[in-house]
């Protein structure tokens, strides 16, 4: 038992991978109930749960997973065809399966029954076992060129020769070479086969393995790839040539998987044209990296514990104050020696620091792929026909703002669902698509990535905001009458605010938007909404691309440095003291024909000073871009644009509303990061 | 049994100085001391909270024990130094005056606080211990965060 234990972990986080990518894959079948690459990919998922679930002893989950096999066996055979039961079915066992694992990890036993879906599955599979169907062997590129594609994954070397040679204007195929059923020297004739391709050019990769290929140990078929400069046709002539061997397709191979992702593609249109089963093409799935395509990428995977990195980051954090403070001393004392030792190592810190974060980085797919699923589940029990369209899925954030994303995320695509996308007779009434859509888009924008949640449901009517923030005495009549329609909309970020009619188990408990902000706002982002009645609602999330180590402005305040981060400064100017206006009692500056409202730095952060300035002072404004808005900040002095590590002020300290961390410079000195959005 | 009874008697008191009178931690909370040096003040902060200071790349808020406590505040000297603490919500600084020495004590000769009367604060206060002719004051560095 305590074996077993030991891989409890590696059990625990596989399976659940796996389930995810479960979940994920038959959400594709739904859409594309005939592509045979996805249907690997679930096999693949439940057949690896189910050897190690049986490894582990977990006999419940060994059990549905196998039923699941045989099921799957027969859509990938095309005896079955995905319809809706059984989609649901398979839906229900990843349910269960999720279950199980989860029992497992609480160490739990018993709680979950399995026989009912394993019955249902067994039946699923005895129904349809009998009558093949002509899908048997729909057309023969179908049959061989999706498989060997997805078969050859190469390595970044492997990818950087095969550009090499197509830029060297050769060319690189793949082959697939049958032996004849009953072929007793397998290795022989595979032998035989790779020394005429080594005449005829340079094999990159076999799959399998040579060694494997050597020792029998394939099955009929093996792939190969050649650079060659040699025809398709010249290559085919020659081993067909020799003994015992079936067949062979060469195709051409190219490195990149969009590609590959088209060669499926083209496949699975193959496949529908000869299907009625097929249903509406997915217009989300063109946005998609092809799964399985980017699984192959093969890639040696480790598994590292997320505290390790962090220990890593934190040193290189060290090592980059430290950094500071030698160039400082090198500067001072002007050691020309020093200087250039300093640079080279500036040099390479500055990679270590970039290994160190992309280390961090997941892509934010990782949040993003439960989404198809929820949204799924969500329409199909209000009753509301949705498309979720996916973009950017393969953008990178830091570790940190992934874990803390998806809450947010799933109250807003919620809100878009449930109070946003309207019923579908509304919708017709209206003259819109009765299927409504929502986005979800993921992209780099600047030193920031931006996630954003469009829908193009009713959209948010600002009588209705008004109603509901009077009813709940979130604000007085007098103040409404002299908001605009922005401030309106921002009314909704209040504690307490829910605008929906009825309180529905999906949305509307009155944590929402304020939850969402307040988290995004956490995480150092910004969030911003904009709504047209009848059209959609739009949020923004703007958020720093890693929470570790930032540019910043630093500026002085009398005799106190601050640190502002880069990313919310929009420019800095000088002013004079003539040049501040007042409006409602309030200071303001003019810039480019804009009214900025000024913040004196001094004065918010409670700075001891001699008051007032001198006659044609030069004084220095950073304007920045605090929510949907700018201020300017008025400082004393720019002292220089540097590369910061973020520290916490830990728990303490926490919560100092215009303060969003620490940082220590290189001459140990401890600076303030400010935070602009406290200060507006 | 006897010996360990006799272990788990014994206390040991790092012993400072706040003005004329002498206060004492456990100094199985203490992590090290620390000459006085730059400290960044934190807007928005209680007074006592005399700001942030970078102890070998972390940041850890000072308190100034003088202000906390409700004693008068004068200039340090030379002698102040920082007490680095560990207490539940972290590790803190605390200034004192004075670091005067570690001394042991036997947890007989500490009696509880209620049974002193005064301007502290009874609740930061968690005994008086008494070794030889002197008395220090307890602190409880939980209390006073």
């Amino acid at each position: 038992m305590i074996d077993v234990n030991q891989y409890l972990g590696i059990f625990l986080e596989e399976s659940r991978e796996h389930l995810q990518a479960l979940n994920r894959c038959v959400l594709d079948l739904e859409h594309e109930p005939s592509d045979l690459h996805i249907l690997d990919e679930i096999f693949r998922s439940a057949h690896t749960i189910k050897g190690m679930s049986a490894t582990m002893g977990y006999a419940e989950i060994a059990e549905l997973t196998h039923e699941m096999e045989n099921v799957l066996d027969l859509l990938r055979k095309g005896t079955l065809t995905a319809h809706t039961d059984i989609i649901d079915t398979l839906f229900q066992c990843v349910d269960r399966l999720e279950q199980l694992v989860e029992e497992v990890a609480n160490g739990q036993t018993g709680g979950v029954d399995v026989s009912a879906l394993s019955a249902k599955l067994a039946s699923l599979a005895r129904r349809e076992i009998a009558p093949p169907t002509e899908m048997k062997k729909p057309v023969s590129v179908a049959d061989s060129a999706p498989s060997t594609a997805s078969r050859m994954s190469l390595n970044d070397t492997e990818t950087e020769m095969v550009r090499t040679a197509i830029s060297q204007g050769l060319q690189v195929f793949e082959l697939t070479i049958g032996l004849r059923q009953g072929t007793l020297l397998k290795s022989v004739r595979a032998y035989m086969a790779m020394k005429a391709l080594d005449e005829m050019g340079d094999v990159l990769k076999t799959d399998p393995v040579v060694e494997d290929l050597e020792k029998d140990n394939f099955g009929q078929e093996f792939s190969v790839l050649l650079v060659t400069d040699n025809t398709s046709e010249k290559i085919q002539e020659t081993i067909l040539s020799i003994a015992e061997i079936e067949k062979v397709t060469v195709i051409p191979f190219s490195p990149s998987i969009s590609t590959i992702t088209e060669s499926i593609k083209d496949k699975a249109s193959i496949i529908a044209e000869s299907s009625a089963t097929m249903g509406p093409a997915d217009k989300g799935r063109e946005q998609k990296t092809d799964p399985g395509a980017a699984k192959n990428k093969g890639h040696a995977l480790l598994r590292v514990d997320a505290e390790k990195l962090d220990s890593l980051l934190n040193l290189v954090g060290e090592l980059v104050i430290n950094k500071t403070r030698l160039q400082q001393i090198g500067l001072s004392h002007q050691l020309q020696e020093l200087s250039e030792a300093i640079e080279q190592m500036d040099r390479v810190t500055t990679d270590l620091q970039s290994v160190v974060m992309k280390l961090r980085m997941v892509p934010v797919s990782q949040v993003f792929n439960r989404f198809p699923r929820m949204v799924r589940d969500l329409s199909h029990s209000l009753g509301k026909e949705i498309n979720l369209i996916i973009q950017g899925e393969e953008t990178e954030l830091d570790r940190t703002v992934i874990d803390e994303i998806g809450d947010p995320l799933v109250h807003l695509l919620r809100n878009s669902i449930d109070h946003g996308i309207e019923k579908m007779e509304d919708r017709t009434a209206a003259g819109k698509n009765p299927v409504g859509e929502v986005r979800l888009i993921a992209r780099h924008e600047g030193n920031n990535v931006l996630l954003m949640v469009t829908d193009d449901g009713k959209g948010m009517k600002t009588d209705v905001i008004k109603q509901k923030a009077l009813e709940k005495g979130l604000v007085t009549k007098a103040e409404l009458d002299i908001m605009d329609d922005n401030d309106i909309m921002k009314l909704i970020f209040l504690p307490g605010f829910s605008t929906a009619d009825t309180v529905t188990d999906v949305s509307g408990r009155g944590v929402g938007m304020d939850a969402v902000r307040t988290k995004i706002e956490a995480l150092g982002g910004v969030l911003e909404l904009d709504s047209t009645s009848g059209q959609g609602t739009r949020v923004r999330i703007r958020l720093p691309l890693t929470l570790a180590i930032i540019q910043a402005l630093l500026v002085q305040v009398h005799e106190e440095t601050y640190a502002i981060p880069l990313g919310s400064i929009d420019s800095t100017i000088n002013i004079t003291p003539e040049d501040i206006r007042t409006i409602q009692q309030k200071e303001v500056i003019l810039l480019r024909g804009q009214i900025i409202p000024l913040v004196r730095l001094a004065r918010s952060l409670g700075v001891q000073t001699a008051a007032g300035f001198g006659e044609g002072q030069e004084l220095y404004v950073v304007i920045v871009q605090a929510g949907d808005h700018k201020i300017g900040l008025l400082v004393d002095a720019l002292v220089g644009q540097q590369e910061i590590v973020i520290k916490s002020l830990g728990k303490i300290l926490r919560g100092i509303r215009q303060i969003a961390g620490a940082t220590i410079l290189g001459d140990g000195q401890v600076v303030l990061i400010l935070d602009v959005n406290a200060l507006g | 049994m006897a010996d360990n009874e006799k272990v788990s008697d014994e206390l040991k008191l790092i012993i400072f100085k706040l003005g004329r009178e002498e206060y004492g931690m456990d100094i199985l909370k203490v992590q090290e001391i620390k000459r006085m040096m730059g400290i960044t003040r934190v807007p928005s902060t209680p007074s006592f909270i005399k700001g942030v200071i970078n102890l070998r790349g972390s940041v850890l808020p000072v308190i100034d024990l003088r202000t906390r406590l409700g004693l008068s505040e004068t200039d340090l000297t030379e002698a102040a130094r920082i007490i680095v603490v560990l207490v539940n919500e972290g590790i803190i600084g605390f200034i004192v005056d004075e670091v005067v020495e570690v001394t042991t004590v036997n947890t007989r000769d500490v009696e509880t606080a209620q049974t002193l009367s005064g301007g502290l604060s009874a609740e930061y206060i968690s005994g008086i211990a008494k070794a030889d002719t002197r008395l220090y004051i307890m602190l409880n560095p939980d209390a006073i965060v």
